[in-house]
């Protein structure tokens, strides 16, 4: 139904109010599929096991592809494996954040 | 809409008189300096020991509960036993504090009272954090030290309590043996504790740093442990030499911290130097220059150094570690609870954009210099010197007060 950067478009109007990035350029998402009937899947990490916002962080993405036609059920996988680092951020984030 | 979860952010009118009455503290105790002479100014003496108990239970305590309301079910991965508890912890905090206070200068009688209502106040909180604790399944290393500082905190403040029924004549103990036992668990135990187990995950999480090795930390934390327990031992045997070498484990116990705290430093993808950066970069060093001056107290055994030791410790190490947490905490539960509700339907500040950002600069600018000529100051045993530093921090706590207040009520 939609195609992972479909999805990942969508993904990106969640921005992390902390840092000020959207997820998907700071590549917190790692995954995201779509079935006919309307049934999406996101895998994703947070930069910090211990981030307090990370209820909010997958009730917003959650509610992003929610928004998207004809979906009608998101599943959030939040996984540890791999393990975030800067390396997996997009090059304008990486650029923004070594500014200092 | 989604249900917006409250475990990992307890309501903010819960947290935020911790905060408030915390800076208030914190402009009283500045405030204190103005009374002080440079002849008065010893260990044991009364006004020293009523500032003391003003700066740390007023406003180090205070501001590290309140804290500890919204950190612990970050830290500890579990959600409070008992939140609503805190609600009493701050007023019994701080008639308490006031009580005490007011004990040590004019009414050795009320100490007792205050010495009890202080000691409801912290059983309630190390109580609901030891039943909080008890639904942890997985022990961490943060969550092994949150654990450690607490039953340090809980001895150290009974130990307290003995001494300040000792100080208004109720009963007849030696206060000097169990001095340094109350000292060391409440000061190095719990605060010092505390502040190096969130570390680990406070830092990090700001500073968005990866691969670094945590062992340092367990290293430290378990050398600084083992250097309250031989203070402890030493007030019991009377032994010079567990108290030598309880100095000796918490120095080199701090400076391994310090190895550790650069390590996250260097392993930082965020490189800005903001309020928060500043804060901790300040702190970190004043902590560097407390144990320097620590060292060179026990060779030399000249009471200024330990002093101006102390003062770093206290005004330079734990009040900008705090200062700085505070730019971070108040923001995140400002905007969870006004903000976070609005994320999808309009536009919703950044957290940074919540910070006062001259007047946060004026608060760490004025406070720094006010530390570091205050520390002079009581080296030096200048007078006037102490005014001026005092004249530069009373700036910044002023500056302080009135970030907390524009945080708290931004919209």
């Amino acid at each position: 139904m939609y195609s992972k950067e479909e999805l990942f478009l969508a993904i990106s109007t969640v921005i992390d109010p902390e840092v000020g990035f959207n997820l998907v350029e700071m590549g917190l998402i790692y995954d995201a599929s779509c079935d006919e009937e309307g049934n999406a899947y996101v895998k994703m990490t947070l930069s910090t096991k211990a981030c307090p916002m990370h209820q909010l962080i997958q009730q917003w993405v959650k509610e992003a592809v929610l928004k998207m036609a004809n979906i009608k059920n998101v599943e959030i996988e939040l996984v540890w494996e791999p393990e975030w680092n800067i390396t997996m951020a997009n090059e304008n984030v990486k650029k923004a954040l070594s500014r200092g | 809409m989604f249900p917006v979860s409250q475990d990992f952010a307890p309501p903010f009118k819960l947290i935020s008189p911790f905060f408030i009455l915390g800076s208030l503290f914190y402009l009283l105790s500045v405030l204190y300096l103005f009374f002080f002479s440079i002849e008065n100014i010893s260990m044991l003496d009364a006004k020293v020991v009523s500032f003391v108990h003003l700066f740390l239970l007023g406003f180090i305590m205070m501001t590290i509960f309140g804290a500890m309301a919204q950190l612990v079910p970050v830290v500890l991965e579990v959600g409070h036993f008992g939140v609503e508890l805190f609600y009493a912890i701050w007023p019994l905090l701080s008639i308490g504090t006031i009580l005490m206070v007011t004990g040590f200068l004019n009414y050795p009688m009320i100490l007792p009272f205050g010495g009890v209502v202080v000691l409801i106040a912290i059983m309630i909180f190390v109580m609901e954090i030891f039943l909080t604790i008890k639904k942890v399944k997985k022990f961490n290393l943060v969550m092994s030290s949150v654990l450690i500082s607490n039953m340090f905190l809980f001895f150290g403040i009974i130990f307290g309590l003995v001494m300040a029924l000792g100080y208004a004549g109720m009963i007849n103990i030696d206060i000097n043996s169990l001095l340094k036992s109350h000292v060391f668990l409440v000061i190095v135990g719990y605060i010092v504790i505390t502040i190096m187990g969130l570390s680990m995950v406070l830092l990090p999480m700001f500073g968005l740093s990866h691969g670094f090795s945590t062992k340092p930390l367990k290293i430290a934390i378990t050398i600084v442990s083992l250097a309250v327990l031989s203070t402890v031992l030493s007030s019991f045997l009377d032994s010079k030499l567990f108290a030598y070498i309880s100095y000796m484990l918490t120095a080199l116990g701090l400076f391994i911290y310090f190895y550790f705290i650069n390590t996250i430093y260097k392993t930082r993808a965020r490189k800005e130097i903001d309020i928060y950066a500043k804060s901790l970069i300040f702190a970190y060093f004043s902590l560097i220059a407390s144990l320097i001056l620590a060292i060179i107290y026990l060779t030399l055994d000249y009471e200024p150094l330990l002093l101006s030791s102390g003062w770093l410790m206290f005004f330079g190490f734990f009040a900008f570690a705090i200062t700085g947490h505070i730019y971070k905490i108040i923001p995140f539960l400002v905007w969870f609870e006004r903000f976070s509700p609005l994320v999808g339907k309009q536009k919703v500040p950044m957290l940074a954009d919540m910070l006062p950002k001259k007047s946060s600069s004026v608060q760490f600018i004025f406070g720094a210099i006010g530390v570091v000529v205050v520390a002079v100051a009581l080296l030096l045993q200048d007078d006037t010197f102490i005014k001026a530093g005092a004249s530069f921090l009373l700036i910044g706590a002023l500056a302080f007060v009135r970030n907390v207040f524009y945080m708290i009520n931004y919209r």
